[in-house]
């Protein structure tokens, strides 16, 4: 038995697998939801409903997505310079953090440009690291921006229990409110906000950047072969970080966009895995970066959807990852069915 | 003193679920698979484990089920890497995902549920010797496995030909192919019995180490055993050193928050995170005379492209 290549790849197959792939996942999910004793038909019919079926669900659509379009562009980025950024999680909390310092005590007009810029910063200097390592000692990205999650999430947590802990939040874990100059400003009497436009604007630019830069040339060319970039005379090492820090910096400005958009105060969890979804959405778009937008709504979907589960029938949220990983799953098992055939 | 023993008590016990997972992933890894998703393995090996204890109210049919677990995600991993031969990096992150999806979502009737956990043992005469006693033979069962496992997986990949098979599958598929060796079938033994390992290491979590369930518990660990494969330089006898010196920074902070230490939970708890990538950070600068990964690590074999 042996795997060969297709002479002619059908284009009919090639475009219809994420449709049959996000299919197959709910059919699997379906099972498992049996599994747990939900029945899965009214399960997936509560998950449209609460989403299509209200302008609330409608909005919350949206303000699922803003995050979702940001940190899969903060792991699309990366990926296109060959690298994998696994490390959005904590790039978005870092951001947060810095966001809330900002807001708690920089009390002028400018408090939202100045979040905005730092938490960008912030989320930066957390995928710096990572990025130096690697290109200086080939350490591991994967490993490194991963366990860099923990360390940026327990920082918000010794945070908002420690020093940044309210004085009017009888104990929890949270901050105090933010002053009203540190909100973003919300549209139709829903939590829809400033952010989904933010999150627009950024994948503009980062289009932009891809289609009429050197930069983004250099990095579609490290990524797609790093020997013919260094004939090329590009400096690959250098590349690399610049995108990794564009990718954590995008993570950051989520983490702002967040906690002042959603939140409006800094607390222990800041988000349900948005960080970790970046990886699947920017598969699924295959890096490219309008499809991004794409794929971050229909996991918007799924957190929305996700969320209903959750009040519904006390399902927790992380079955929304399997709806992830599993589309990823059969999309690339798919794929090597379209492209190879095994013959005997 | 006393606070010396139950530190070093504990970093065993601590150490013992990374142990198993260590081991796993190295003998994956010798075979030339990477196999990113050790988190996602652990977490079912975790919950599953501490299911089937809770239902069967026998922690050791728990610890089969942790393996078996682990196996299975394992087996997906092969599918996808081995007999398709696609990018092993995607594969394994989305073992890690589906695992704590998995997890979550069949282990949500257990949270703070009681099982049968498996308790420690004082082994008689040994365990009074004075100091050493206390830290060494007053573990459970599992404990003294997994050195006795570490010895035997040092014996399979230097002392036997099957050994030998996994090593030249991992450093050169082709040549091994052409000794004769089925090289898809070694890496498939070698993963699937990793992941029962690795699922193992999970469910001692659960069973031994933590005595309970709750979504998301591993925090991290599967990542840290992937680094402590390299640390350990893909040598078995070597990973025990980072598994039990990983476990004492695992328990460090609530014994020093037992004896009144004020360092804040939360700094003490980021430690082991930074630990490991300084740890990694070291093995690469020593790697340039000594440590080295198997050289087909994380390539697909592809049969007749010679």
């Amino acid at each position: 038995m042996r795997i060969e290549k297709r002479e002619e790849i059908s284009r009919i197959k090639l475009y219809t697998l994420p449709f049959l792939s996000i299919l197959a996942s709910l059919v699997f999910v379906g099972i498992l939801l049996l599994f747990v004793g939900v029945n899965p038909i009214e399960a997936y019919y509560i998950m449209l409903t609460r989403t299509f079926g209200s302008k609330l669900g409608l909005s919350e659509l949206f303000v699922k997505s803003t995050p979702l379009i940001l940190t899969g562009l903060a792991v699309a980025i990366p990926m296109r310079a060959g690298l994998w950024n696994i490390g959005a999680e904590g790039q978005l909390y870092m951001g947060a953090f810095i966001a809330s310092y900002v807001a708690l005590n920089f009390v002028n007009p400018f408090t939202i440009p100045a979040m905005f810029i730092l938490a960008a910063i912030f989320g930066a200097l957390w995928a710096f690291v990572p990025a130096i390592l690697k290109a200086k000692f080939d350490l591991n990205e994967i490993i490194s921006t991963l366990l860099l999650n923990y360390v940026a999430i327990y920082w918000v947590e010794y945070m908002v229990y420690g020093p940044m802990r309210g004085k009017e939040v009888y104990n929890f874990p949270y901050s105090d409110l933010f002053p009203e100059c540190a909100i973003l400003p919300r549209f139709f009497d829903t939590r829809l906000h400033l952010g989904i436009l933010i999150a627009f604007s950024t994948v503009v630019v980062i289009y932009l950047i891809f289609r009429r830069t050197s930069f983004g040339f250099s990095v579609k060319v490290v990524g797609a072969n790093p020997k013919a970039a260094e004939y090329a005379g590009i400096d690959r090492k250098k590349i690399i970080i610049y995108a990794m820090i564009l990718g954590g910096a995008i993570a950051g400005i989520a983490g702002m966009e967040e906690i002042s958009g959603i939140h409006h105060r800094l607390r222990a969890v800041i988000s349900p895995g948005y960080g970790y979804a970046g990886i699947p959405i920017a598969l699924l778009a295959k890096g490219n970066i309008l499809a991004i937008v794409l794929s971050a709504t229909l996991f918007g979907f799924l957190y929305v959807g996700g969320s209903a589960l959750q009040t519904s029938y006390s399902i927790p949220i992380a079955v929304v990852y399997i709806f992830q990983s599993l589309v990823v799953l059969f999309i690339i098992g798919g794929e090597f069915f379209v492209r190879y055939k095994v013959v005997r | 003193m006393e606070f010396l023993i139950s530190l070093l008590q504990a970093s065993i016990r601590a150490g013992t679920p990374l142990l198993f997972a260590t081991l796993g992933e190295t003998i994956t890894e010798k075979s030339g698979i990477l196999n990113l998703g050790v988190e996602g393995l652990m977490i079912m090996g975790a919950m599953s484990g501490f299911a089937l204890s809770f239902v069967t109210g026998n922690p050791w049919i728990g610890i089969l089920a942790g393996g078996i677990a682990g196996l299975t995600l394992a087996f997906i991993h092969g599918f996808f890497s081995i007999t398709l031969k696609v990018d092993q990096t995607v594969s394994g992150l989305m073992l890690v995902l589906f695992g704590m999806g998995l997890s979550g979502l069949m282990g949500k009737n257990y949270i703070g549920k009681v099982a049968t956990y498996i308790d420690p043992i004082s082994i008689p005469f040994l365990s009074s010797i004075p100091f050493l006693g206390k830290i060494f033979f007053t573990h459970d069962l599992l404990v003294y496995l997994s050195l006795l496992l570490t010895a035997f997986l040092w014996f399979i990949l230097y002392k036997t030909s099957f050994g030998l098979s996994i090593i030249a599958s991992g450093e050169n598929p082709e040549a091994a192919d052409t000794a004769g060796i089925n090289v898809d079938f070694v890496r498939y033994i070698c993963l699937l019995a990793g992941g029962f390992l690795i699922g193992v290491g999970g469910a001692y979590l659960s069973l031994a180490y933590a005595k309970l369930w709750t979504e998301g518990m591993t925090a991290g660990r599967g990542w840290i055993c992937l680094a402590l494969v390299i640390f350990s330089g893909w040598m078995p006898q070597r990973a025990v050193i980072g598994a039990y010196l990983f476990g004492g920074l695992d328990v460090q902070s609530f014994k020093l928050q037992a004896i009144g230490f004020t360092i804040p939970y939360q700094l003490l708890k980021m430690i082991p995170y930074i630990a490991t990538i300084l740890v990694l950070l070291l093995s690469l600068v020593r790697e340039k005379y000594k440590l080295r990964a198997p050289s087909a690590l994380g390539k697909p074999y592809f049969r007749g492209e010679r």
